[in-house]
């Protein structure tokens, strides 16, 4: 019996071998639809690209975002020998340089990648960069910003990054900030300590894992929210300022292909996407007693009513 | 009897000609003598916040309705391109104009520059910036080939026409084969934030709208490069037809020039932002003009 199972198996293996001719690993910091966004363009534009020629396998990991769970991700990634890795966000990314493999590795998602330690010779890819004082400026235009809560998760590199450079822009129009790092989910309890008259939500995987948990505390507490990631299910936030996802899906599976082709990762040069949608909710300004000014909603790429 | 009859006929036609003088006399009479209007119908066009704008210039009108003994009345024009057509419908007496709107009413409805305001910097006129991101990567001309661009209005000089005569002169002409993108914001303002927020690379506005923003908010100035700069020119200029009784264009301009002289004058400049209003010329005008035709070139070769 078990020798039958075992012959079924093999030929079961040996059929997917023959069609499945290059075998694409990709990693996501964290199941966001940000990424899944992404994903969903990167794929596709992948298909296309592949059409009538190899097959191309695409194995999934939406790993909860923590150090550990990223790291079994890259290695079982690296175990399977896959063609190349994809990873979407900071942290997957230095999940897969860290195994330090020879499988070259195509990021997208990553903040500002100038600033993030990504380089090497198996290491191509694409970010994003987002003006966050453009974020202060819309809400100083909408009330008084003494305070700015910043919420943010010391486990992700990119999000402290964020976490660091709002701190600065806030501190040169001298409004304090509040410290709100998101490690566990008992880490909530600090939303609801903190006084802030605005929050900014960085672009951490941990964090969006309990936007919704996050902008209900916020909104019993009065305090108006902006966000760096989509909010496609109109979940709450005030305000996004946000590079569209599409872009960095297409570029990545243009990437991937030229790798997948011959290239070599490092002869492709990494690309900062920098342009951006704004997107107003009016119906949460309502909820805040906040009134945008005409001369401010003109700017939204997008209006939530 | 003949000679009679003669000077008879020429009697007959000099009575008809003083008929005729005395029908046409009183017609052609208010062209030699204007009747001072009971009202001053003067236009101003829409700025970024509509509201803000027309608050300060109330308090304006208020007080030269006061010092004129004339009814000073305000009206915004909606868009900027529309300006000299709703100059005429409207049937204005006069507008606050920008520049190139300005130089443009000058030149087709015969209007006189009379006067315009000294700002709250110091600046009695501005220049249009061409600028982006300092973290765009774009430092100069080349940079800005295959990038999106927004400008203010098509009847701009900040806005539109300096960019536009600044790219002819390097070069680019054909503005839908050189750019990825290009739109108008339709205010001074908008373009700035367009830029900061990385909705547009290259951006094109006035200077005192630039300046005032980055002065509020330091981080613009961090952020922003600005790569070229036109010549100074009037911001707004107040402008008058040259029909009105010239009496009374020498007393506006006399009120208008001694304001900060007044604690009452004083007051009002405060509230319309202003130091005070200074003597303007048509010769102002020319290098507009100048900035004008080279940006028309370049419509002309390759449409908006």
């Amino acid at each position: 019996m078990l020798s039958i199972l075992l012959a079924v198996l093999v030929v079961l293996s040996a059929a997917r071998d023959s069609h499945a001719e290059k075998r694409i690993g990709v990693i996501m910091t964290g199941d966001v639809p940000y990424y899944g966004a992404m994903h969903a363009v990167f794929v596709s534009a992948l298909k296309k690209k592949f059409a009538g020629d190899d097959e191309i396998e695409v194995i999934l990991q939406k790993p909860f975002p923590n150090a550990i769970s990223w790291s079994n991700a890259a290695r079982k990634l690296i175990a399977f020998d896959v063609d190349l890795i994809v990873t979407y966000g900071a942290s997957a990314t230095q999940a897969v340089l860290y195994e330090k493999s020879r499988i070259p590795l195509v990021y997208a998602g990553l903040y500002d990648p100038d600033q993030a330690k990504v380089s090497g010779k198996n290491v191509t890819g694409c970010g994003f960069k987002v003006p966050m004082s453009s974020i202060i400026r819309y809400f100083k235009h909408l009330k008084q910003i003494d305070t700015l809560g910043i919420v943010f998760s010391s486990v992700e590199e990119d999000s402290v990054r964020q976490y660091e450079e709002m701190k600065v822009l806030a501190w040169q129009q001298n409004i304090k900030t509040e410290k709100i790092d998101i490690r566990s989910q008992t880490g909530l309890d600090q939303v609801l300590a903190k006084n802030a008259d605005a929050v900014f939500i960085t672009g951490s995987a941990l964090v969006h894992l309990w936007i919704d948990d996050i902008l209900s505390i916020l909104r019993k507490k009065q305090i108006p929210a902006a966000d760096i990631f989509p909010d496609d299910l109109d979940s709450g936030v005030l305000m996004t300022l946000f590079q569209p996802p599409q872009a960095q899906g297409q570029m990545a599976a243009d990437m991937a292909s030229q790798i997948l082709l011959g290239a070599k990762p490092g002869n492709i040069l990494s690309y900062t996407f920098r342009d951006t949608e704004l997107v107003f909710n009016l119906d949460e300004a309502r909820r805040f007693g906040i009134d945008f000014p005409i001369q401010l909603l003109i700017e939204a790429t997008k209006v939530v009513k | 009897m003949r000679c009679s009859l003669a000077a008879a006929h020429t009697g007959l036609k000099g009575i008809v000609f003083c008929l005729l003088m005395c029908l046409v006399c009183p017609l052609a009479a208010p062209a030699f003598a204007v009747e001072p209007p009971k009202q001053l119908l003067i236009g101003i066009e829409p700025e970024h916040n509509i509201f803000d704008q027309m608050e300060r210039y109330r308090y304006l009108a208020s007080y030269l309705t006061d010092q004129l003994g004339v009814e000073v009345k305000l009206t915004i024009m909606s868009r900027y391109g529309e300006v000299i057509k709703r100059f005429k419908s409207l049937n204005l007496d006069g507008a606050f104009l920008t520049s190139y709107t300005a130089t443009m009413a000058i030149k087709e409805l015969l209007l006189d520059p009379l006067v315009h305001p000294v700002n709250l910097s110091g600046e009695m006129t501005s220049q249009g910036y061409v600028f982006v991101r300092r973290d765009s990567g774009i430092g100069d001309i080349k940079g800005m080939r295959g990038k999106s661009i927004v400008f203010v209005d098509p009847a701009t000089m900040e806005g539109y026409l300096f960019p536009l005569a600044y790219f002819r002169q390097h070069g680019i002409t054909d503005m839908r084969r050189e750019f990825n993108r290009f739109y108008f914001s339709g205010s001074h303002v908008s373009a700035i934030f367009t830029v900061l927020d990385g909705r547009a690379d290259i951006g094109a506005a006035k200077s005192t709208v630039f300046n005032k923003l980055a002065n509020d908010d330091p981080s613009i100035r961090q952020e922003l490069r600005i790569i070229a700069q036109s010549p100074k020119v009037p911001e707004v200029t107040l402008c008058i037809r040259s029909e009105i009784d010239s009496d009374l264009r020498a007393k506006l301009t006399a009120v208008l020039l001694q304001m900060d002289k007044t604690p009452q004058g004083k007051k009002v400049l405060e509230k319309f932002q202003t130091i005070r209003f200074v003597k303007s010329t048509t010769a102002d005008f020319v290098k507009v003009e100048e900035m004008a035709r080279e940006a028309r070139a370049a419509i002309e070769e390759h449409g908006k």
